[in-house]
């Protein structure tokens, strides 16, 4: 294989996770992962490298799409980066300790979560009661309709979401995913966020996050040229296209499969994991 | 006030989309440098199948002066690395507005929380 083959591969598997990242909403770095360790065989911190590089490019490009409609909430995302990149300096800290073994059965565990979640009901939480903590964090917001009106929303349970944040942070910076499971868990379950709200205030914080543990990772050598430039261009070109097609296209079914295929997968880094195969 | 909010997010938006497009062209130019340069060798895919934290990294894959100096020499490594290296600039360079933006609406709360948040990213990062 040359170096050009090889490029060309990866700028089309890469081009895949972007786009399936962006229809289902899980972000270009969860399938980044399992193409390269279990699709090339590639040590699974390069695969870390390379999430991270995809998180922040998938985070960043559909973001401003996001932030710019209004969806998002900025100030609930910047406080609550306050535990992501915390957590991340953490995660990215513990992570030297970790062999390859003990990362794949992490990640297989937050890839089965993911796909239990694909499956809960979207709910907007209407008639929520916001806390006095929320209260005094101007929290509260409002987001459009699409008969172009906005709802106002508040919101409660800060002290848990800051809790389950800090973990996401964790996990983000031991695999260089986003965590948005996590984020939306934390958001959508403990504090009633509207469902919308959730998912893009959690794409827009997975940049953040992923920026806290990003210089570390370059410094240790696992971020390379080699994957970095067909991960990057590949995964933004993708998550763009995706970004698109998510407008006309009824993504329900790829969702369905693509939790069947996330399951497997989970199973297999776990199975991989437990019996040291990597 | 209201209007003030949406110069926000339209600044914010304009600040990820400019970053990371700016970040992928310069990859892309040292992507493409690289391909010419040596695309038709052959690639040792084992290079990569196992990491040791033991064995020392290039610089010029990991240390900002040697990264620099390569982006100056038009190596397709260092423009690879400096597209990485603006990347992961631009969510941080979004938080810096984000703080200069709290200032100006005088929400000192947020000016904090954004402060904190910088603090630990740069704090994490100082040692490139």
């Amino acid at each position: 294989m040359t170096i050009l083959t090889f490029t060309l591969i990866l700028l089309l598997a890469a081009y895949s996770a972007g786009l399936l990242g962006s229809l289902t909403g899980l972000g270009g770095g969860v399938v980044v992962i399992p193409v390269l360790t279990l699709g090339f065989g590639v040590d699974f911190h390069y695969a870390i490298g390379a999430a991270l590089v995809a998180s922040i490019a998938t985070s960043s490009g559909s973001g401003s799409a996001y932030v710019k409609e209004g969806i998002t909430n900025i100030r609930l995302g910047m406080f609550l980066e306050i535990a992501t990149t915390l957590g991340a300096v953490c995660g990215a800290a513990v992570a030297i300790y970790l062999n390859n073994n003990v990362i794949a059965v992490i990640y297989g565990g937050v890839l089965l979560l993911t796909a239990a979640m694909q499956q809960r009901r979207k709910s907007d939480h209407e008639g929520v009661v916001g806390s006095e903590a929320a209260r005094r964090l101007k929290l509260f917001g409002t987001w459009p309709q699409r008969d172009g009106t906005v709802r106002a929303y508040q919101l409660r349970n800060v002290g848990g979401g800051f809790g389950v944040m800090y973990v996401a942070g964790v996990l983000s910076g031991i695999l260089g995913i986003g965590s948005g499971v996590l984020k939306v868990l934390a958001m959508d379950s403990l504090m009633k966020v509207p469902f919308k709200v959730s998912t893009t205030t959690s794409n827009f914080m997975m940049g953040v996050t992923a920026c806290a543990s990003a210089v570390v990772y370059v410094q240790r050598g696992v971020i390379v040229p080699d994957i970095a430039f067909p991960v990057m261009v590949g995964v933004l070109l993708g998550a763009l296209t995706g970004a698109r097609l998510l407008k006309t296209m009824n993504v329900r079914v790829l969702r369905q499969i693509f939790c069947v295929a996330i399951t497997l997968v989970a199973l297999n880094m776990i199975w991989q994991g437990f019996s040291g195969q990597y | 006030m209201i209007s003030r909010h949406i110069d926000m997010q339209l600044l914010l938006s304009r600040t990820l989309r400019w970053g990371v497009g700016i970040a992928c062209v310069v990859a892309l130019v040292g992507g493409l440098l690289y391909l010419v340069h040596c695309g038709n060798q052959p690639f040792n895919l084992d290079d990569y199948r196992h990491f040791s934290y033991a064995t020392a990294a290039d610089p010029a894959y990991t240390a900002l002066p040697a990264i620099l100096d390569g982006f100056l020499h038009f190596t397709p490594v260092g423009w690879i690395q400096m597209g990485v290296l603006l990347l992961i600039l631009t969510p941080i360079l979004r938080v810096l507005l984000s703080f200069f933006s709290f200032v100006e609406e005088r929400d000192w709360l947020y000016a904090v929380i954004t402060a904190v948040v910088l603090a630990v990213i740069i704090s994490n990062s100082l040692s490139l």
